[in-house]
């Protein structure tokens, strides 16, 4: 049941990410999709009452690596605001195909 | 002499490792000193020493087979971290080094006007030392971990001279697809873990194969998509490639040569590896989609690559076009192992066929190295990125435009350049069985694609090299000694590697045959 709701999560935040116009959604898109994985893996590593401590760690660095990409986003994103004076991605159409 | 005594295999990654730790102390230290150029010979000497243990590390695999280190005291059955470095791995890491060295050198003079040089010079240790640990991981959390070391200093270099409006952009795009791609691939490992208990890639190979779990083959099928689209991100496989262009672009050149020669090659490197190593390509039929998506890569960004004004745009879009191949090659050598179960009539052909992948992961990378380096030599001079208004900047800077020439032949694969053996090798592999008409189609197309991509190469030598230069870049002069010195290395590589291919091909052939297992 566990992992069926990580995989809504997942399908959640990836809807997030493609359809928010708002920067800072896009990254709390990205961190949803970040913690339904990290669920995923506890839901999937506790089988019969017995816990596998290998989820569990892979579950605490996969937290840390979401934090440092969070980091890098958002100052990218506060790059963004000193260049546009706002967060809406619409804006950012510049770059050509 | 230091007591403890660093594994061979460990060594490359704690150089690297350590170096990015220690090059902003250094910085310090030179800035009140007066010297701050000790920073950059410094993070030289980490890549030096790095490259120096990684042929070490070669020759010891090749004597004594592969070797494999267990982090820790976690034991191995519950998986532990394991580093393991066969052939294929070391030669990937070889080149991986090999490409930083030559990029740390050009940005000694490329990057002097920038600020903050102390980190972007830790960025560029940490980014080769992800690659590296990609390239060495026996299991896929270590794999998933290093990746994302790779894929953040990759997106801070990109949007390394934040001041500007264009990489900010980029690097956002960039972060936002790539990190979502890496997503989706740890949600596919995880999947792999609920079936089989375990993130090995050697105990994932040897339960899926002896058909010991609970998991249908179509969820298989759904892990093996979600992996290809996962990884295929930053490997920039076609309908996920938007990226790219925008991002090499915007990133310093040297960064550029970075990403297109080697960061891409990662993701390559990181789907073969997964796919070859845990589903036996005899009975997953993975050949065939990469197959067609290495054709669609090819055409589409062929066909948009004609379209750009922009130098590095189009570069861009070349790399892109050479990932096809690359990914054509290995889907040639997957289709065969599926459909042709004689091992007698398949094996020989998906050696071929990955060997000439493998070969030309080597060659774009030396000579889109190459022709990046070149490129931001003319852009530093010109102060313009607009192929009309470079026309003719290689009549001023006779060596890059040399060079740049010498790139783009290669790639365009003029015989004897080292463009040449590796697309032969792919288009061979393909028409290697008369019968197969499916087979024969993508090797025409290969061709086709190949003809195509020569001709806008030669467009652009002809616009770079032979027209009359503008008024606005008359002042043009060559570049410094020390930016022409990787330059002339990548030129000499390539054209080295074209008249005596026979050495590489037996690496590329080794690195290969490790993919079907050993």
């Amino acid at each position: 049941m566990y992992a069926a709701a990580a995989s809504a999560a997942v399908i959640i935040g990836i809807y997030g990410v493609a359809s928010k116009r708002n920067m800072l959604k896009t990254i709390i898109g990205i961190e949803i999709i970040t913690s339904s994985v990290g669920l995923n893996f506890l839901a999937l590593g506790s089988r019969g009452g017995i816990v596998d401590p290998l989820a569990q760690s892979i579950v605490v660095v996969s937290i840390a690596i979401g934090a440092c990409v969070a980091a890098v986003a958002l100052s990218i994103m506060i790059n963004v605001f000193r260049h546009y004076g706002s967060l809406d991605l619409r804006k950012l159409r510049r770059l050509r195909w | 002499m230091v007591d403890v005594e660093i594994p061979l295999l460990v060594q490359p990654l704690v150089i690297l490792l350590s170096t990015a730790v220690l090059t902003p102390l250094i910085d310090i230290v030179g800035k009140q000193a007066k010297a701050e150029k000790i920073r950059d010979i410094f993070a030289i000497a980490g890549f030096v020493a790095a490259f120096y243990s990684l042929i070490n590390l070669h020759s010891a695999i090749s004597s004594a087979g592969p070797q494999t280190y267990v982090l820790g005291t976690f034991g191995v059955p519950a998986g532990g971290v394991q580093l393991t470095a066969d052939l294929l791995s070391v030669y990937m890491a070889l080149i991986f080094c090999g490409i930083g060295l030559l990029v740390a050198i050009y940005s000694v003079r490329y990057m002097e006007v920038d600020s903050g040089l102390d980190k972007y010079y830790a960025l560029l240790l940490t980014l080769v030392a992800g690659m590296i640990g990609v390239a060495f991981s026996g299991d896929f959390f270590n794999l998933y971990v290093f990746w994302e070391i790779m894929c953040i200093s990759s997106y801070t270099l990109v949007s390394f001279r934040k001041y500007r409006w264009e990489p900010v952009e980029a690097g956002f795009k960039y972060l936002v697809m790539s990190t979502v791609g890496s997503l989706l691939a740890l949600y596919a490992i995880s999947l792999l873990y609920g079936y089989t208990g375990t993130v090995n890639l050697k105990q994932l190979s040897t339960i899926i194969s002896s058909g010991q779990i609970s998991a249908s083959p179509l969820s298989l099928y759904f892990t093996i998509g979600m992996i290809i689209t996962g990884f295929g991100v930053t490997a920039s496989m076609v309908p996920l490639h938007t990226w790219l262009p925008d991002a090499h672009p915007a990133a310093p050149s040297s960064i550029s040569a970075m990403l297109s020669g080697v960061v891409i090659k990662t993701g390559v490197y990181a789907i073969c590896r997964s796919l070859f190593t845990i589903f036996s390509p005899a009975s997953f039929d993975y050949g065939t989609v990469l197959m067609i998506f290495g054709i669609l890569t090819m055409t589409v960004a062929n066909l948009m690559a004609l379209m750009q004004r922009d130098i590095k745009r189009l570069l861009a879009y070349s790399s892109i076009v050479n990932i096809g191949y690359i990914l054509t090659g290995v889907g040639i050598g997957g289709y065969a192992l599926s459909h042709y179960p004689s091992p007698k009539l398949a094996t020989p052909i998906a050696v071929f066929a990955l060997m000439g992948a493998m070969f030309h992961v080597l060659n774009h990378a030396v000579g889109k190295g190459l022709l990046f380096l070149c490129s931001g030599c003319f852009v530093h001079e010109a102060k313009t990125r607009d192929i009309p208004e470079l026309e003719g900047i290689g009549r001023k800077m006779t060596w890059t435009g040399t060079s740049f020439s010498i790139g783009l032949l290669a790639l365009a694969g003029v015989p004897p350049l080292s463009g040449f053996w590796s697309k032969l090798f792919i288009i061979l592999a393909g028409f290697s069985i008369p019968e197969d008409s499916f087979m024969k189609f993508i090797s025409i197309l290969v061709v086709l694609n190949s003809i195509f991509a020569a001709s806008y190469y030669l467009w652009l030598m002809q616009r770079i090299m032979l027209k009359e230069p503008k008024p606005k870049i008359a002042n043009a002069v060559e570049a410094p000694a020390s930016m022409l010195l990787p330059i002339v290395i990548l030129a000499a590589l390539t054209i080295v590697i074209g008249i005596w291919p026979g050495a590489i091909i037996g690496l590329a052939e080794s690195a290969g045959r490790v993919l079907l297992g050993g």
